[in-house]
């Protein structure tokens, strides 16, 4: 489906509730209306049943369910039990953050995961528990400040570095795993796509900024994720059966830093530690993507300029 | 005892404000509790914080529904908020507006002063963030607490968290504002109706509270009923396309978090629905040939 | 016909002839074999149920949730710790009104560690809107299952239902159980077809956030069905003696209490004992009668009051302890009983496995009937428990 092939209407409609500039509301707007009506949603405790529903209003046209946090893999797989005995052709999705998928929720992804249950599973990954004011989570990168690793005078933000969820998930032989970037819509429009034609345990990561999370400008949401995945912090790439293959290759790899100082979770980053994400960036290329023709990560660019936004606007939003 | 409710929007500080009301309060020994209302909105969704001032301990714990003192951080909120509700006659309204108080119509004529906040604050801080300079005029109109408590107790709590220089900023955007506050009495000639509320009894709510889509007396509910939340007046710059440098790539169209830009098939034409438009920015900055810019939502 | 079977395999069958739609499974001792029955009734095609082998008891219940809110008819079953790790979905399924159907196998919950019958796991989910039955043998078990889905599926009810039986006294013993025809079972439950679900035909929004200008309402609502449940109760037990020809009296039971000057209130396989043991007293001519605890909730307050106005004394045997002095049974049966002024004596016993002998339930009527007549006697008596003096 080319961009202009996209349905028009809203499944996941106007007037939700959450913050402007939102990644997550974008990448859950876009996937519900690639799959259409035919599906049903589990959206666990997180920013998105509060946007998504507040009673007695609700933003989605398809089916939603809610009960709890940590339970998304099982939840879907319990609904397309029901659907499948019942011979309805029903897709069921599950919209998880990144605390419900690489912390709490863990195990019950796991589980339907291991069990090829016959649903997609999406990780909204804005890098730390947003709906509760911005705390740690297993996705948070290295340096980041959250509330709970804070800049401290005697330690700075986060000492650990992002779990590589990727090849968790991987692990369990699943026909079909994705990262995507709001940032890059063909690759996007097309990842779902195939998502959305395949049976089986299909498990879509998708890279949603948080404008509060991560203290940045929300008109720079899509800017920022496509230098996330121009500097190595943020990899395009699909595992099918096994097979692991790259789907975006930067041109020329930009400096890690170029992104973290877009974003006030960073800027606080001494010279060492920035030095230090950036070995774990080239580290991570090197080992896992690293194939012919593609950048080597040492190979940087100075920084756009970006263009479109007022100085007022900058202004306003303190930058 | 003296009760103060604040209207602001997420991320605008009114917890904060609220907050730093009772500090000073404290400062000139008087017992003062501020706490906020939780609800469950994002940044730039209407919020309300309280403080209340007394001389002895303060024992109730319930929200404030007869205020002496509203104040209102964002006048955009005078759209859809009815902010002088409860509000005692000899009360007050401190509020950030470019207006005289003469020229704000609160559908109440009542005690107010006004102040530019936006203004001092872009000025003395470099940023939005109207919460201190508000108290300023605060001090200014109701005279509950002075300028020099205000001052004291912003940079007591601003420079803890934030650092002592931008505590003294602070401080001086609360004094900027106490002196341009302009005090007077509002209008009185449009009262804003509270939105209707759906309110089912238990035997009438839907069986475990699962809604399939309907309408009732106060609007849509259920499935796709979020429609009925007009969200422009959280939007400070909105999106103002130029039809001939459009290329129609739908880069924006695809983009907006909202999804209030609509294609007009039949026309082969964009539009943005500035209802549900919170003013993001990603549009204008997205737009490969420049067609979009964005400005004050307001003016 | 009579087959002769464990208490878990009555409940595997009972759940087969209900013609469950959706079984998500996680084994605990006692009651892995309720779904290992259940896998091979299914793996051998004699059950059209999709079998889900889930990795947490959490997930059984999200699983379960997920499955009946989408509209299908779902059974499972746990025990003790099991329960207690899915408690939060336990909660989150009754005012969502998920008519699940699980059966409680009876289990001391740690600590101490344990796997003997105790009450302390079920009791413990009393709040959340749950409908619990305790039976009393293997057909009762079986019976409870298909009563269990008319009861939850029942449009003024739709809420979930727990039927408890005791870990091993009933879960691994086998005694002769009449299994109803397929057919009987079918023209007395209908399949499960709720008004509103996860239907991408009429969409629905289920479980919503709930600010606090509509939260009081729901629980209201839910505490209306728990309610209602009591009138159904009684009418499911009607219908199905009808059909089947066996009475378990709805919400409680009562034995030998038409002349009886005392009562004791049992739960569970107690009950069965104790039948006997008021046979024997009654022969030496002493005015004994048992009423039975079925339903825990809805707890049949007014229907205890009725059966134990004219006592001189009642006792009340609970299988665990509250921390508060006496046991749960005990706390909500003077409750129900406040305004009257006969002395309620609170026997704990068998608790953690512990057996109760006849012996010792007589011991209890003793000490009831000595209440009775104005004797001096605790309030709350450790049965058997070493250290502790009557």
């Amino acid at each position: 489906m080319k961009l202009k092939d996209l349905p028009d209407e809203n499944l996941f409609t106007q007037g939700h509730t959450a913050c402007p500039g939102c990644g997550a509301a974008m990448s859950i707007r876009n996937t519900i209306r690639i799959f259409g009506k035919d599906t049903a949603v589990y959206v666990p405790a997180s920013c998105a049943v509060v946007f998504g529903t507040t009673f007695p209003l609700a933003a989605w046209k398809v089916p939603f369910f809610h009960t709890a946090f940590e339970n998304t893999g099982a939840s879907i797989a319990g609904m397309k039990a029901a659907y499948e005995v019942k011979g309805k052709d029903v897709t069921v999705i599950g919209f998880a953050g990144d605390g419900g998928t690489y912390d709490i929720g863990l195990q019950s992804m796991s589980g339907a995961a291991e069990r090829n249950d016959d649903v997609l599973y999406i990780c909204l990954d804005n890098e730390a528990y947003m709906n509760t004011g911005i705390q740690r989570s297993g996705g948070t990168p290295f340096g980041a400040w959250t509330t709970t690793t804070p800049v401290g005078k005697k330690t700075q933000g986060n000492r650990t570095f992002k779990k590589n969820l990727a090849e968790i998930v991987a692990a369990h032989d699943i026909p079909y795993f994705a990262t995507l970037s709001i940032g890059h819509p063909v690759d996007f429009i097309r990842k779902v796509e195939k998502a959305k034609s395949m049976k089986g345990f299909r498990f879509l990561h998708m890279f949603t900024p948080c404008i509060p999370g991560w203290k940045m400008d929300p008109a720079k949401t899509v800017e920022v994720t496509k230098l996330a995945v121009e500097s190595g912090m943020w990899t395009l790439f699909e595992i099918e059966n096994g097979e692991k293959k790259i789907t975006y290759k930067p041109q020329k790899m930009k400096r890690v830093k170029d992104y973290l100082m877009m974003q006030g979770r960073f800027r606080h980053m001494s010279e060492e530690d920035i030095k230090k994400l950036q070995m774990w960036v080239c580290h991570k290329w090197n080992l896992n993507y690293n194939e012919k023709g593609a950048p080597g990560v040492c190979e940087i660019e100075p920084p756009e300029e970006h263009h479109g936004v007022t100085e007022e606007h900058r202004e306003m939003h303190g930058l | 005892m003296f009760e103060v409710r604040f209207h602001g929007r997420g991320g605008q500080g009114a917890v904060m404000a609220a907050q730093t009301l009772a500090e000073a309060a404290v400062i000139e020994g008087n017992y003062a509790v501020a706490f906020p209302f939780f609800g469950a909105e994002r940044r730039g969704a209407p919020v309300l914080a309280f403080t209340r001032i007394d001389s002895g301990k303060i024992y109730s714990k319930t929200q404030v529904y007869t205020p002496d003192c509203v104040v209102v951080l964002d006048d955009s909120l005078l759209d859809t908020i009815d902010v002088v509700a409860g509000l005692k006659p000899d009360g007050s309204v401190v509020i950030n507006s470019k207006d005289a108080p003469t020229d704000i119509d609160l559908g109440m004529e009542v005690h107010t002063g006004a102040v530019n906040a936006t203004s001092v604050a872009l000025e003395i801080l470099k940023a939005p963030i109207t919460n201190t300079a508000i108290l300023g005029a605060l001090a200014k109109v109701t005279g509950i607490v002075s300028i020099e408590s205000i001052e004291a107790a912003i940079k007591r709590r601003f420079g803890e968290k934030l650092g002592e220089k931008i505590g003294e900023r602070n401080a001086v955007a609360a004094r900027t504002a106490y002196e341009r506050t302009v005090t007077g009495k509002s209008m009185g000639v449009k009262r804003l109706e509270q939105k209707k509320q759906w309110l089912p009894t238990h035997q009438e709510l839907p069986v475990g509270g699962a809604l399939v889509a309907g309408k009732t007396d106060a609007g849509l509910i259920g499935p796709g009923s979020f429609t009925e939340n007009n969200v422009s007046g959280w939007a400070t710059f909105r999106p103002v396309r130029d039809r001939e440098k459009c290329t129609m790539c739908l880069l924006c169209w695809f983009y907006c978090p909202e999804g209030t830009i609509v294609r007009i098939s039949d026309k082969g034409d964009l539009m943005t629905n500035y209802d549900y438009c919170k003013g993001c920015g990603i549009c204008a900055n997205e737009c490969p040939v420049d067609a979009i810019k964005m400005v004050r939502a307001r003016v | 016909m009579k087959h002769v079977i464990t208490g878990d395999h009555a409940v595997a069958i009972g759940a087969k002839l209900c013609r469950v739609e959706v079984v998500p499974a996680y084994p605990i001792t006692p009651q892995t074999l309720i779904i290992e029955h259940i896998a091979e009734f299914v793996n051998d095609g004699e059950m059209n149920a999709k079998f889900m082998t889930m990795e947490s008891e959490h997930s059984v219940m999200s699983a379960a949730a997920g499955a009946s809110a989408a509209g299908a008819r779902v059974f499972t079953a746990t025990s003790s710790q099991g329960l207690a790790f899915m408690h939060e979905m336990v909660y989150a399924t009754a005012p969502l009104r998920l008519p699940v159907v699980m059966v409680n196998v009876n289990r001391s919950l740690s600590s101490p560690p344990g796997i003997w019958v105790e009450y302390n796991d079920s009791m413990g989910e009393r709040d959340s809107g749950w409908l619990q039955v305790y039976v009393e043998d293997n057909q009762e078990a079986l019976d409870m299952v298909i009563q269990s889905y008319r009861i939850a599926e029942d449009k003024r009810v739709l809420l979930p239902i727990m039927p408890c039986l005791d870990g091993f006294v009933l879960s691994h013993t086998v005694e002769p159980v009449d299994v109803p025809d397929e057919s009987l079972v079918d023209s007395f439950l209908s399949p499960y077809e709720p008004d509103v679900y996860l239907n991408p035909e009429q969409p629905a929004v289920i479980g919503m956030l709930m600010p606090p200008q509509y939260f009081m309402e729901m629980r209201r609502q839910t505490a209306g069905a728990v309610e209602a449940a009591k009138e159904v109760v009684v009418e499911v037990n009607r219908e199905f003696a009808k059909v089947f020809g066996r009475d378990y009296g709805g919400l409680i039971d009562t034995y030998r209490m038409e002349d009886a000057q005392i009562a004791l209130i049992t739960i569970g396989t107690v009950t069965s004992t104790a039948r006997k043991v008021v046979d024997d007293m009654r022969n030496e001519g002493k005015k004994v009668g048992i009423v039975k605890l079925r339903f825990f909730r809805p707890f049949p307050a007014e229907e205890l009051r009725a059966a134990l106005s004219g006592m001189g004394a009642v006792g009340v045997i609970d299988r665990s302890i509250s921390y508060n002095g006496g046991g749960p049974i005990f706390s909500e049966v003077r409750s129900a009983l406040y305004g009257m002024t006969m002395p309620v004596i609170n026997h704990l016993a068998g608790i953690g496995g512990r057996d109760v002998t006849e012996n010792l339930i007589m011991t209890m009527f003793e000490l009831t009937l000595e209440a009775a007549k104005g004797g001096k006697v605790k309030e709350v008596i450790w049965h058997e428990t070493r250290g502790e003096t009557l």
